[in-house]
């Protein structure tokens, strides 16, 4: 029998538990740790984005002063495996890239690293690495994915023959049957940019490897220290059981920090070869290598004169950069498999292509490829708006799927469980008063100034378990009480600055009618958390979360039967658990704290004659119901569990004279299910929101004509600062996820596409009195004038 | 016997929170390095060494400072005050406890900057509008929370009534 008094905590604003050490400076990023001995790598990177290596002359960094060793890529692969890939693009009719840690013959992109040094002072290490004289043998360049698909493209991996990494198709191909007969047919190209996650704190590792024991202990910057550590212990060849990997508290991620990068294995690779601690702080411009988001979609729609949707059929074209390791790639199958999501589409067919070109590769970024889905559709409803004179929301009410018309099978073969889209934008629209916004567009064009309103609908699987890789829908928890009545929750999830240690912490006093103080949630370290898969897929609540409640109901069970022992209850009474006391129901004179029921579970099982296992330590692992991997007959799966959605709407002002864009208003309705802590939710949607305007607005990685990249710091890639931002302004809606015990349904990535999607439609409604159209991103001031430019203004 | 590096060693005396110590640092070493690996005091944070972000911040003799733009050496003799200074005895001060009610951090590598440029403005400006506190906040980068939480809790330590100037403030 489980508790039944009423939840506490869930659906509170709780603060963060830990909230007074990160106030105060006291909280332990990786980077605060010293370990006595420790020596500092620095990394020697290609100036050049596509090269032989012909030579490697060590001698003069190996007499700097304070050089313990100096190592190249090739050294190392002489004693480490490649790096296992999060998802095998050889495995799926693509090409499979050898990566190691360092380059070994060639290199592909600027700023790959083809040696290490290892110096007893960060400045020695930095010293010497300049004095590393590597020979090149100069190869032609290819930075443009067009370019590379070309026939005599120069090729990065000739094995491979061409520079594709993995084409494939989502959907059936049966655009042309159904456009016969529909009303209009458009086609288009959206061309998205490159970008990059950007968390405050780069990536950093601490690696201290103990020959006497043949150990290795890793403390790193890194949403997934189990999966770290198998695939450490892979290329490493040592038994994962010989490393320890200790993920502290961690500067932010947004998908940086994924395992499978090769960043991950330097200075544990150094470490084992020099025989000490070797610690490694990525530089912020090696930082602002990895990159996400870089597609051109061209695309052709059908529709009928009431604006409801027909076909669509997409062939995105992903400018990956160089083979990796990561899951980077699957970006590109994730947005072809959102792609019309949400909408009542019955012939979505996508073409996807990624190519390699001599950049940087991408790294699995917050919203992990979604973000293009959405921009598309979105901007997809508004040209539909344009050619049928509807307004752009009633295009959009009238092609989404109805509150009534779930379970649905998307073309994808996702599986999408539930949502009322119409409500959430009849809900944005009200907060934006829409009838009010649009009278002062017109009053602001009658004056001559160009004001934009633009909607965003984003829908967003989360929750992954992709089949044969280390990306599980689930994840485990064990929860353990102590004699004194202490609460230590370990769970496989992590959290890298989102705050789910406090929401599971929550969710676990509920459970035990017990204080939050009571509680310590321990994430993050291999030695002592249960094997997870950490930070990924916005799925910590749903798993951890739920994987916690289902063990916090084990010690229940054997709290009541204590107490009930204890208590004298008859087997008509019920005990409950609050306020950190058991209690028969109904009965507060009979009732004993909870700590005392601990104590007798450990001291007094034998006189209480309890007749069950003595325990108060449960470990369990929850896998939501809703995944179907069992292709179907056209050989589709549902890889997502859960379908948060939100709906955008901007109101900007474009200055035609300097092509400058001022957000005035941003609003939006979110549903994620059942909301655990509002706080938090309203944090991860408005920290999501910033994101995606920067991303419309302004960040950008770009590179000169010989692939070096000019977006180096934060002086050239323009992250949103807060004069650049409206008010976030905020509605909810939950429809609970079904079959579910806790109703939640992912947060992590919300906020972002839908932003990104209304930014841009309501910077195409400002300007398009002027004639002008913008089909790519960012929309920053040179684009928007170059398409004013274009429209002859 | 020490083993041999390019490094030579100043000893820099800082008063730091309060506590007037020595410590033998790089002479290189800008200030935020000198903070956090010779005197272990790691609350500023190292995030893009080139002024832009702000997780550094400290105040030097009493002004608020990126310490990533200082060498370590020409502050010999400062009052340095880092965010585990901001704190007394334990006691929170009242924009630290704002930001923890608004929960105007995430992962919290920006509130050094954050808390310095916070405290700085309502030093100056008592009852700041909501572009005065996002103006003075600007000069630090926070890729969580969108700044909006952050916003709240400046604003719920401002004195006296608060104009709103910009468009879609908090309604009333």
């Amino acid at each position: 029998m489980t508790s039944t008094l009423p939840r506490r905590s869930v659906g509170q604003r709780v603060k963060r538990h830990d909230g007074d050490a990160h106030l105060t400076g006291q909280a332990v990023y990786t980077g605060d740790v010293t370990v006595p001995g420790t020596t500092h790598a620095a990394l020697v990177r290609s100036p050049h984005a596509h090269a032989t290596i012909e030579s490697i002359d060590t001698t003069a960094a190996l007499a700097h002063p304070g050089v313990l060793a100096v190592v190249t890529g090739a050294e190392i692969a002489a004693v480490t495996d490649e790096i296992p890939h999060g998802l095998d693009a050889g495995h799926l009719g693509g090409h499979h890239a050898v990566v190691r840690p360092l380059a070994v013959g060639k290199v592909v992109h600027v700023g790959e690293p083809v040696a290490a040094v290892v110096a007893l002072t960060p400045a020695d290490a930095a010293a010497a690495a300049l004095l590393v004289e590597v020979g090149y043998d100069l190869l032609p360049v290819v930075l443009d994915p067009d370019a590379a698909l070309a026939e005599d493209a120069p090729l990065l991996y000739p094995e491979w023959g061409d520079n594709v990494i993995i084409a494939r198709e989502v959907g059936p191909d049966d655009f042309d049957e159904v456009a016969t007969s529909a009303a209009h047919v458009l086609d288009g190209e959206l061309r998205g940019h490159r970008g990059n996650a950007a968390p405050m704190e780069t990536r950093t590792y601490l690696a201290d490897w103990d020959s006497r024991r043949r150990h290795l202990t890793v403390w790193a910057t890194t949403q997934n220290p189990h999966v770290m550590r198998t695939v450490l212990a892979s290329t490493l060849r040592l038994p994962e059981g010989s490393i320890r990997v200790i993920a502290l508290k961690i500067g932010g991620s947004f998908g940086l920090k994924m395992y499978g990068n090769r960043e991950d294995f330097i200075a544990p690779v150094l470490s084992r070869l020099v025989g000490r601690p070797v610690k490694w702080v990525e530089e912020r411009s090696a930082a602002l290598l990895p990159a996400a988001r870089d597609q051109r979609l061209a695309y052709r729609v059908a529709f009928d004169d009431d604006g409801r949707l027909r076909a669509l059929d997409v062939h995105a074209v992903s400018d990956h950069g160089a083979g990796a390791a990561t899951h980077g790639w699957g970006m590109a199958h994730v947005g072809a498999l959102a792609t019309g999501l949400g909408y009542a589409l019955d012939h979505c067919h996508v073409r996807y292509t990624v190519v390699a070109t001599n950049k940087a590769p991408w790294v699995g970024t917050k919203p992990f490829g979604k973000e293009s889905a959405t921009l598309l559709l979105e901007r997809i409803m508004d040209r539909i708006a344009v050619t049928t004179g509807l307004d752009p929301a009633e295009v959009r009410r009238r092609n989404f799927l109805a509150p009534d018309a779930f379970p649905h099978t998307h073309t994808s073969g996702l599986e999408l469980d539930s949502g009322d889209y119409a409500a959430a934008l009849d809900l944005t629209l009200e907060l934006l008063d829409h009838p009010a916004a649009r009278a002062m567009q017109s009053a602001a064009r009658a004056e001559g100034r160009c004001v934009g309103i633009g909607l965003g609908f984003e829908l967003m699987p989360e929750s992954a378990d992709i089949p044969g890789a280390l990306v599980a829908a689930f994840d485990t928890s064990t929860v353990r009480m102590s004699p004194s009545g202490q609460v230590t929750v370990l769970t496989g999830v992590t959290s890298p600055g989102t705050g789910n240690d406090t929401a599971i912490a929550q969710l676990v006093a509920d459970e035990l009618g017990v204080a939050m103080s009571e509680i310590t949630v321990v994430q993050g370290d291999t030695d002592l958390c249960p094997y997870g898969f950490g930070n990924i897929s916005s799925r910590s609540i749903i798993t951890g979360g739920n994987a916690a409640v289902l063990a916090a109901r084990d010690l229940v069970a054997t709290l009541h039967t204590t107490a009930r022992a204890m208590l004298s209850a008859g087997p008509e009474e019920a005990i409950v658990l609050g306020d950190g006391m058991a209690q028969v129901a109904g009965d507060p004179e009979r009732a004993l704290p909870v700590p005392a029921v601990a104590g007798a579970v450990h001291t007094l099982s034998y006189l209480l004659g309890l007749d069950i296992e003595p325990r108060l330590e449960s470990t369990r692992t929850y896998r939501p119901a809703n995944v179907r991997q069992v292709p179907d007959e056209l050989g589709r799966m549902n890889t997502y569990t859960t379908y948060p959605y939100a709906v955008h709407a901007s109101l900007l002002e474009v200055d035609p004279e300097t092509g400058s864009v001022t957000l005035l208003r941003h609003v939006v309705t979110h549903d994620c299910g059942t909301v655990v802590n509002p706080m938090f939710v309203d944090g991860q949607v408005t920290g999501g929101v910033a994101m995606g305007i920067g991303a419309a607005l302004g960040e950008e990685l770009v590179f000169d004509a010989d692939g070096v990249p000019a977006s180096t710091g934060f002086k050239t890639y323009l992250l949103p600062r807060a004069i650049d931002l409206p008010r976030v302004e905020l509605g909810h809606l939950c429809t609970p996820a079904p079959g579910t015990p806790l109703g939640a349904k992912g947060v992590g990535e919300a906020g972002f596409s839908g932003a990104l999607a209304a930014v841009v439609n309501a910077v195409n409604d400002a300007i398009a009195p002027l004639g002008a159209a913008l089909e790519a991103t960012p929309v920053s001031p040179p684009r928007v004038l170059a398409a004013l430019l274009e429209a002859g203004q | 016997m020490s083993d041999p590096t390019t490094t030579s060693t100043v000893d820099l005396t800082l008063t730091v929170n309060g506590e007037r110590r020595t410590a033998a640092v790089d002479g290189r070493a800008l200030l935020l390095d000198a903070l956090r690996d010779g005197f272990g005091v790691t609350g500023p944070k190292s995030g893009c060494r080139t002024g832009d972000c702000g997780a550094c911040t400290v105040r030097v003799e009493g002004l608020i400072a990126k310490s990533c733009l200082r060498l370590a050496v020409a502050e010999q003799g400062a009052q340095v005050q880092t965010l585990e200074g901001l704190a007394t005895d334990g006691a929170l001060t009242p924009l630290q406890s704002a930001f923890w009610e608004n929960n105007a951090f995430q992962c919290g590598y920006c509130l050094s900057g954050m808390l310095f440029a916070a405290e700085d403005l309502l030093e100056r400006v008592p009852s700041p509008t909501e572009g005065q506190i996002r103006e003075a906040i600007s000069g630090n980068l926070c890729r969580c929370t969108g700044y909006d939480a952050i916003v709240d809790a400046i604003a719920s330590c401002a004195g006296g009534e608060r104009p709103n100037d910009r468009p879609g403030g908090a309604p009333a």
